[in-house]
């Protein structure tokens, strides 16, 4: 692939599975693919979706051969993952810290979902 | 390095053996989505923790009924978590290619938005994917 496509050009089934096209520095920055979708399942969810969107930005910049984009694609996608993850963690805190105040009885109230 | 790995051991075996013995359901001490208590919709990950418990006790369906998108995406995760196992044991940094693929995340990105329009739609084939 040239340098000097447009980067709005997505290589749509231009990359053969699994080869590293030209113009590439280094290994593909980190991704945060996985750590984003366990992120979507299991705490806040539009951090996790913001991660997956960058994941997104970073495997098509990086196959487009932008590396610096594909890097600071990662490391947003590595900043909102985190972010998820730990309001998640702190809602999870928050929450049986009110429990163990409260007592039993004042969150028997709430319902679980 | 190693110790982190310890401590998140440790804590994983916390989680399972909380979630296999406590049922959600029935017990309150479980944090509720803030996205569903707020806004009384599903997000895509309402239903994890019953579908956890669910999942625990190897019940599959059940599972499925709680969060169909967590029954669906366990087969990648396993497989992930065995890349990851397998290149600590050895020492080499083993990662699967197809999340670097261009098309994943999309692809991912898509099956998440339509999962969580569709389980909010209160019509027969969307509600059973409803937490």
């Amino acid at each position: 692939m040239e340098d000097q496509k447009p980067q709005e050009q997505a290589p749509f089934g231009q990359q053969p599975f699994g080869q590293t096209p030209f113009g590439n520095q280094g290994p593909a920055p980190k991704n945060w693919l996985v750590e984003s979708i366990l992120v979507t399942l299991f705490c806040c969810l539009p951090f996790g979706i913001a991660g997956i969107v960058n994941a997104a930005n970073v495997n098509s910049k990086y196959a487009m051969g932008d590396y610096a984009g594909a890097q600071a694609a990662s490391q947003a996608a590595g900043k909102w993952t985190k972010i998820g993850f730990f309001i998640g963690i702190g809602v999870y805190v928050l929450y049986i810290l009110f429990f163990v105040v409260l007592g039993f009885g004042g969150a028997m109230m709430s319902n679980y979902r | 390095m190693k110790l982190t790995y310890i401590l998140e051991i440790i804590i994983g075996l916390a989680f399972v053996i909380i979630y296999y013995n406590f049922n959600p359901e029935m017990y309150n001490f479980f944090p509720e989505c803030p996205f569903h208590k707020y806004l009384h919709l599903d997000c895509p990950g309402c239903g994890s923790q019953r579908a956890i418990h669910a999942l625990l006790h190897l019940d599959i369906q059940k599972a499925a009924g709680y969060n169909l998108l967590l029954v669906r995406s366990l087969p990648l995760l396993i497989t992930q978590l065995a890349f990851k196992i397998y290149s600590f044991s050895t020492k080499k940094n083993l990662v699967m290619r197809f999340w670097y693929n261009p098309n994943t995340p999309k692809v991912i990105f898509a099956i998440v938005m339509i999962f969580w329009i569709a389980r909010n739609l209160p019509y027969t084939p969307f509600n059973y994917l409803a937490a």
